[in-house]
């Protein structure tokens, strides 16, 4: 196996988010994830996303209350399979959390493209984006089959802590501790690319 | 291929029409439903106002029907305080007659001791002679509104008799300005070669006396859209805007929420800007007149007046200057802090006052306070008040500012977000 393979296996085994390792009905809360029914709208749609906002990492430890709050702000989003949800190099507007599919993160585009990772619910991505950090995407986010997101937009989130300012601060202490994970795998994962590449280059 | 590349231009000048079509819809749209403009947007303005209100309250533990509920109390609270002072200080029916009076007197006399006019009212000095074609139909429309009919003559005679105790008629100084400004009427009425004794010496009654009672009820049902419109927003936890994402494609869902945000900046900013400044115009017109001589009540009455009426560009000035001279025109004894002011030239102080709090609204309020909220040129505020006031009246005149901002930002926004996304 090349360092390259080596590498990819590495970024996708990295970059996998696990909403609660630790936990052993890890598999029974996907699956509710999943099949939970998607209200148009109402007070049925907010109860129903408050109850899968419970299940994300990001939202972990929010009371009901503050989740039925989040859950109004919060716009679904269905793609088809193949639908890009975010393209490498644009700058971000939203987060996402994945309610139901599957999509895959890639880098690059054609025959260049790197697969990095498959993301399950009740994953989330882009947290950069609701930040309005203004950094360009360096991967890009497909659908693999039908998706059903949610998404955070940055003006949302800006709302949230204006109105609510202390349950703002909690998503947005989570949503820091999360970039500076990714921040970190990122680090590490390019490390490990160039001493791979270095390790090639020698006799 | 030969089918594909066609296929592209017609595909394009479809959209082409079904967007001109649209527009032409919307145009249409808005020109029919032109009277309910200014209400539906200032219920949503209020509510946009509010909102910030309602999200306090629900943070406080208070559900959101209850707060909005809350609110709506409050704000029925002060509107029935502001209408009882306003009450208050609204002189009687027969004080308003006599207010009539006293104005139309005075306002004649200084105008004739101003332009140097003889008894005729036909000769004056040189000012009148530059400015008698412009001063002259102007003063003559004031006169008409505030000039009595015949019945209201009768009415104001018969207080003063009751006022004396039932005795015969008094020749007291009011009845004697009455008298006057008849004969004043008559003297420029048979100047202009008006026929006045064709309507028996009264002159048409003003817009309010004329305007019938189903213009009233028009006039009510319309304004019922504004508490609606109010109400609805108000209640909405955001349905309206996820209404309006969903109809977006997923491709533009990003630059449309970016979009989104930046119209809400510049509102927000517009509508904080715009409040700051007509608290600072108000509070400097009630600070000047206080100092110039007009009473708290009446200084404080102006001001409030004058930062209301900056909702509408360059009319904050014109209220002022209306206002501040109306009153200084009526005012008598004046007790100014300044020792020079006295009751000849205390119209040329208030005039002063309002100039200087003019002048400091657009050399320190604009710049500093409104600051970089509207960006727009002077010449386009000027295009678009007018432009706003003769498509759409009042309403134009209001709303043309605001609208300008959003315009301005979302094309802006619009092009910018379209270009970073790939997208043009």
């Amino acid at each position: 196996m090349s360092s390259t393979d080596k590498l990819r296996g590495l970024k996708r085994l990295l970059l996998r988010q696990r909403s609660d390792p630790g936990s052993s009905d890890l598999a029974a809360r996907r699956l509710r994830a999943m099949y939970l029914p998607l209200e148009s709208r109402g007070k049925e749609r907010n109860e129903s996303l408050a109850e899968f906002l419970a299940q994300v990492t990001l939202f972990e430890g929010l009371g009901r209350g503050d989740r039925l709050r989040l859950a109004r702000v919060l716009h679904e989003r269905d793609f088809a399979d193949g639908e890009y949800i975010c393209k490498e190099h644009a700058p971000g507007a939203a987060l996402f959390i994945l309610r139901r599919g599957i999509v895959e993160i890639v880098s690059g585009e054609g025959a260049g493209e790197v697969p990095l990772a498959l993301l399950e619910p009740p994953a989330s991505f882009e947290e950069a984006g609701a930040l309005g950090v203004g950094v360009r995407r360096w991967f890009s986010v497909r659908a693999r089959g039908p998706v059903s997101l949610l998404a955070l937009g940055r003006s949302d989130l800006d709302a949230l802590i204006g109105s609510f300012p202390e349950l703002a601060n909690k998503v947005l202490v989570r949503m820091a501790g999360m970039l500076a994970v990714r921040l970190q795998m990122r680090i590490d994962a390019e490390a490990l690319g160039s001493a791979g590449a270095s390790e090639e280059v020698e006799p | 291929m030969t089918r594909e590349g066609g296929a592209e231009p017609l595909s394009a000048v479809l959209t082409g029409v079904v967007a001109a079509a649209a527009l032409a819809v919307v145009g249409c749209l808005l020109w029919g439903l032109r009277s309910l403009i200014l209400p539906a947007s200032i219920g949503g303005l209020l509510a946009y106002v509010c909102r910030p209100i309602v999200d306090r309250l629900e943070r406080y533990g208070i559900q959101r029907g209850l707060a909005v509920g809350v609110l709506l109390l409050v704000l029925g609270a002060v509107a029935l305080a502001s209408l009882s002072s306003i009450r208050a200080v609204m002189p009687s029916q027969i004080e308003a007659l006599e207010l009539r009076v006293r104005v139309l007197y005075s306002l004649n006399h200084r105008y004739q001791a101003l332009m140097g006019l003889d008894p005729s009212w036909t000769r004056g000095n040189r000012l009148y002679q530059l400015l008698n074609r412009d001063l002259d139909p102007l003063l003559d429309r004031v006169s008409e509104v505030l000039a009595l009919t015949g019945e209201e003559r009768a009415q104001l005679a018969a207080s003063r008799d009751r006022g004396a105790g039932g005795g015969p008629a008094p020749l007291d100084r009011l009845l004697a300005y009455e008298r006057v400004n008849a004969q004043t009427l008559e003297v420029r009425a048979r100047r202009a070669g008006a026929a006045v004794q064709a309507t028996g010496g009264s002159p048409e009654p003003g817009f309010l006396r004329r305007m019938a009672p189903s213009a009233v009820g028009v006039l009510l049902s319309t304004w019922m859209i504004a508490p609606l419109i109010f109400l609805f927003l108000l209640w909405d936890t955001g349905n309206i805007k996820r209404g309006l994402l969903r109809a977006v494609p997923n491709r533009l869902f990003e630059p449309a929420l970016a979009v989104l945000a930046d119209v809400d900046q510049a509102l927000g900013d517009y509508l904080r800007g715009i409040a700051r400044e007509c608290c600072a115009l108000g509070a400097t017109v009630f600070v000047l007149l206080l100092l110039v001589g007009v009473p708290p009540q009446w200084a404080l009455a102006i001001g409030t007046f004058t930062g209301l009426s900056n909702l509408i560009p360059y009319m904050g000035f014109v209220a002022a200057l209306v206002s501040g001279l109306a009153y200084s025109l009526l005012a008598k004894d004046v007790n100014s802090l300044i020792p020079f002011v006295t009751d000849e030239n205390f119209p040329i102080w208030v005039v002063a006052a309002v100039v200087v709090a003019e002048l400091l609204k657009n050399a320190v309020y604009e710049p500093v306070v409104l600051g970089s909220a509207v960006k727009l040129h002077p010449l386009a505020v000027v295009v678009g008040a007018l432009g706003g006031a003769t498509l759409f009246g009042p309403a134009g005149m209001f709303l043309a500012i605001p609208v300008i901002t959003v315009v301005k930002v979302l094309v802006a926004s619009t092009a910018r977000h379209l270009s970073v996304y790939g997208l043009v």
